[in-house]
């Protein structure tokens, strides 16, 4: 096998990022991805998967039952559905990680802004500025 | 004023160097809706691997680079699927 589809990933968090392919792996010897396609509760619910695609194609002479031998195209279109898994479940991941981020500093913000709030009252103001305006 | 920060690239070596130039014009038309989230250009590097098709994306987070990418990918096995029928 020659070449390999390569792929590179960054980001401010992640200056860079490396995906490769092993083609040992039976996820890169397949062409039904595992995050594409209908979800299986779907599947389950009776949807026929009318987009599903084909099987890799076989080498003229070549069989399935022994190791198969297939085209150049086939093993590309593998090789890319998993990669394509790979970058998908990475940036859902990735995905989450900034959800809880985000989630972590507006409750952060929000602590200040009560704490800044307690601390005023402490302080002796009643919270309400436009009363102390008034009184100037 | 958000920036394109998230990247991907990618890079496809076609069995052939007229399938990458195939690939490239296939999906070069299909229109990006939303520009300033979103970017993704299909190179063919001058190199001595002519036949490498690079797809490099930008995105402005996380959400909308998985999204873009997954949709391109479906795209290019779809090329790819089609290329090994014909």
């Amino acid at each position: 096998m020659g070449d390999l589809i390569t792929a590179k990933y960054s980001s401010p968090d992640i200056p860079e990022l490396h995906f490769t392919i092993d083609v040992n792996d039976k996820r890169y010897q397949t062409t039904n991805g595992m995050t594409t396609g209908p979800s299986e509760h779907v599947l389950n619910a009776g949807q026929i998967d009318r987009d599903r695609p084909s099987d890799p194609k076989l080498l003229s002479g070549s069989s399935s039952d022994v190791e198969p031998h297939y085209t150049e195209l086939s093993k590309l279109r593998m090789h890319l559905t998993g990669l394509q898994d790979d970058i998908n479940i990475f940036l859902t991941e990735q995905m989450e990680l900034a959800k809880k981020k985000k989630i972590k500093l507006h409750s952060e913000e929000e602590e200040k802004r009560i704490d800044e709030e307690i601390n005023e009252l402490l302080d002796g103001g009643d919270g309400d500025e436009e009363d102390e305006d008034e009184g100037k | 004023m958000r920036t394109l920060d998230y990247t991907l690239e990618i890079r496809i070596p076609f069995p052939e160097e007229r399938m990458a130039t195939i690939a490239q014009q296939v999906l070069s038309p299909d229109p990006i809706l939303k520009p300033e989230d979103f970017q993704v250009e299909y190179l063919k590097p001058a190199t001595q691997h002519n036949n490498v098709l690079l797809v490099k994306f930008q995105s402005i987070d996380e959400r909308v680079l998985r999204v873009g990418v997954s949709s391109v990918l479906d795209s290019i096995k779809t090329i790819l699927e089609t290329m090994d029928e014909l």
